[in-house]
């Protein structure tokens, strides 16, 4: 990228507005910052950050709405922040278009990481879809359907196969329950998580060299599942 | 029965009292006119008393008075001569017949006086032992629905009503009524209020229209609603008393959870307040391993302080019922895998021993809520088992339940303590031995007891286990087949 990514807070807490600033700039980023949903939504439409960095309780609109208007014009993407325990307002955000979230408090490497996938994401939906996802030992070739682990192809069902194509291709991402049933078994199945749990165990035990620790599909509690794949 | 039957009867037994009297009296005449010769008529005069002492003594005054008269009339014409005449010629005849009529209605009312006080006395028995009955009834009641209820049917039963109805008023008003039929189509014939020192607390209603109430009746129904009035007053003034003790209880445990929380979180506080400090003063070299260490104190003591508030967090909301658990099929060993992977630093100095077969059927609980009962129960095992023991983790389908179990080879506990370490802040060692606000384990009795389970302690040969069921029956499905497809591409 030509120039430092510029990121936007949404937060009412001074002290956190005040510890992101102090560590994203030190990270070389461009940091804007405001208090209030009105004055978010405002700040974006005039800068067009990079990213936005919004926290779901704000003190004069839902966090899930700033994220809903957001989404009716910017495909910029969005990491939500809420305390433990809203897993119902998480995924109302992520189901609105909002790409990950952090739970308060969190660690700053956690952060960033969250920073570098969105961000890369975002650049890979501008640019060429790249085919192929690496994973440890893990090859999957989403052209041409073929996961091999080294040299070695692994064998997969045709709904397994979608699953874990539709996860390879959002690597680093969140994906709610509700997305990948939407998105691999249809919206008439959007309510079947018990589906998801077989077969993302079912995956997992073709793909992990352990299944019970899982390093490829990790389980985000309560939200859905994130893939990891190399950077 | 109509009232115009019931005077008919009580006027035709009335009729029959003075047809039996004064056939008494003639049949009485007839044997002394029998023997007239050889009674003498002063005797005769003194057995007529006994017929009518009888008369009034059975039927009452007038009856009496109305015997003594014909007596009198009778004896005059039989038995004073000249016989068959009412005239009397010896002049000791007519002091005689004076003195037998004053006699004959003096006794009759004299009679008839101790027959009414005799008939009072009764009445004044029958009210009493009512009186005793309702109190005696009355007596350790709480329930202001049950004190209704017991007066209603001690009115009804003594009061022999058509109808009886009480209306409570109060924080909640409430009737009651007797029998189970509509009420009358007219106004009460009597209202009784239910008044009591503080004030009005309602009213019986009582329906009979014969016989009319009498003023004692009246009398005693006030007694019976002021006996009401005190029973209520007493079972409110209870119901006030416990609920005030509740809040006094509920006040004194918050304040013992106060101190007790405030101590707990000032632990991690004074470990992240030192380390900071001591990072900011340059007193520790900028290279030093010190400093690395500092800074992963400062990490760790934050996720516990996390930790600490969200254990807090839940239980205010298993203590307001607010937890509702988001259910959904899940697969039990993704679960504690997942729990376990988690821990696996914390388990390095334990041997965890893991048996929840792959074939468990679905079970339909909050995934992040059985991670952490998982999550608890394991590191409270973990905190009290000594090194290099074993923690078990097993799991098996029992009567269309999940069995789970978590053991330790730790200290067992005392029986009558099993129950109590599910208690909050409730701790089997002394408080600074352990860290830990002493939740955990409560925590994970409001998430099983919200899941529909139960969860209990049980000391085992060679340590503890705690073990919770779960129903598998969810809405009462049970967990689902899958459209599993096997084939591969």
């Amino acid at each position: 990228m030509s120039s430092a990514p510029h990121i936007l807070v949404i937060d009412d807490e001074q002290q956190i507005l005040r510890a992101m600033r102090t560590i994203l700039t030190e990270k070389q980023f461009k940091v804007t910052t405001a208090t209030r949903g009105e004055e978010g939504l405002t700040l974006a439409a005039t800068n067009e950050p990079d990213l936005i960095i919004l926290d779901l309780g704000l003190p004069d609109m839902d966090g899930v709405e700033v994220c809903t208007r957001l989404r009716e014009w910017t495909q910029c993407p969005i990491i939500v922040l809420s305390v433990r325990d809203s897993e119902r307002d998480k995924v109302a955000a992520l189901d609105q278009g909002a790409d990950d979230y952090l739970t308060k408090p969190f660690g700053i490497e956690e952060l960033l990481a969250r920073v570098r996938v969105a961000l890369r994401h975002s650049a890979r939906a501008q640019g060429a879809q790249s085919k192929v996802v690496k994973a440890g030992l893990i090859t999957i070739d989403l052209a041409w359907h073929i996961v091999k682990r080294g040299d070695e192809e692994i064998k997969l069902t045709g709904t397994e196969h979608k699953l874990l194509a539709y996860l390879a291709a959002n690597h680093g991402r969140v994906l709610t329950h509700h997305s990948i049933l939407t998105n691999v078994w249809g919206p008439a199945d959007a309510d079947h998580t018990e589906y998801l749990r077989v077969y993302m165990r079912q995956l997992r035990k073709k793909l992990e060299e352990d299944p019970e620790r899982p390093q490829y599909i990790l389980t985000e509690p309560g939200i859905g599942y994130r893939f990891i794949a190399d950077e | 029965m109509n009232s115009a039957n019931m005077q008919s009867s009580s006027f035709t037994s009335r009729l029959r009292q003075y047809l039996i009297a004064f056939m008494l009296i003639a049949s009485i005449t007839a044997i002394f006119l029998v023997s007239r010769d050889v009674l003498d008529t002063t005797l005769i005069a003194l057995l007529y008393l006994i017929p009518l002492g009888m008369i009034t003594a059975l039927w009452g005054l007038g009856p009496g008075i109305a015997s003594a008269l014909i007596t009198f009339l009778t004896f005059n014409y039989f038995f004073i001569e000249p016989y068959f005449t009412f005239t009397v010629h010896h002049p000791a005849d007519v002091v005689v017949l004076v003195v037998f009529l004053i006699v004959a209605v003096v006794i009759s009312q004299l009679v008839a006086r101790a027959q009414a006080g005799l008939a009072a006395a009764t009445a004044r028995e029958r009210e009493a032992t009512q009186l005793y009955e309702l109190s005696t009834a009355l007596t350790g009641l709480h329930d202001d629905h049950a004190i209704a209820q017991i007066l209603a049917k001690q009115v009804h039963a003594f009061s022999q009503g058509e109808y009886v109805e009480l209306n409570i008023t109060g924080l909640q008003p409430f009737a009651f009524h007797l029998p189970e039929t509509n009420q009358p189509f007219r106004a009460p014939e009597l209202v009784v209020p239910i008044q009591a020192p503080r004030g009005n607390l309602g009213e019986i209603r009582l329906w009979r229209a014969a016989p009319a109430i009498s003023f004692g009746e009246k009398r005693l129904l006030q007694t019976f609603a002021s006996q009401g009035a005190l029973a209520l007053e007493r079972a409110w003034l209870a119901q006030a008393e416990s609920r005030a003790r509740i809040l006094e209880e509920s006040d004194r445990l918050k304040s013992a959870i106060l101190s007790s929380v405030s101590h707990e979180l000032r632990t991690p506080l004074s470990t992240i307040k030192a380390a900071a400090s001591s990072l900011r003063g340059r007193e520790v070299n900028w290279d030093s391993p010190a400093r690395a260490e500092l800074v992963a104190a400062i990490d760790d003591e934050a996720d516990h302080l996390n930790m600490l508030v969200g254990n807090l967090l839940d239980m205010s909301r298993i203590e307001s019922g607010a937890l509702k658990p988001k259910r959904e099929w899940n697969i039990l060993p993704e679960i504690v895998g997942s729990v376990l992977a988690r821990m696996k630093h914390l388990a390095e100095e334990h041997q965890i021993e893991v048996d929840v077969p792959e074939s468990l059927p679905l079970v339909p609980v909050d995934y992040t809520q059985m991670e952490q009962v998982f999550t608890n129960l394991v590191s409270n095992s973990l905190k009290y088992a000594p090194a290099n023991t074993v923690v078990g983790i097993r799991a098996r389908v029992e009567d269309e339940s999940i069995h789970a179990q978590v053991s330790n080879q730790g200290p067992q506990v005392p029986p009558e303590d099993l129950d109590r370490i599910f208690d909050k802040f409730y701790r089997i060692t002394a408080a600074d031995r352990v860290t830990g606000a002493g939740l955990g384990l409560s925590i994970c009795k409001g998430i099983i007891e919200a899941h529909g389970g139960r969860i209990w302690a049980e000391n085992v040969s060679d340590g503890l286990a705690f073990n919770f069921i779960l129903p598998l029956a969810w809405d009462g499905a049970m967990s689902p087949q899958l459209p599993l497809d096997t084939e591969t591409e």
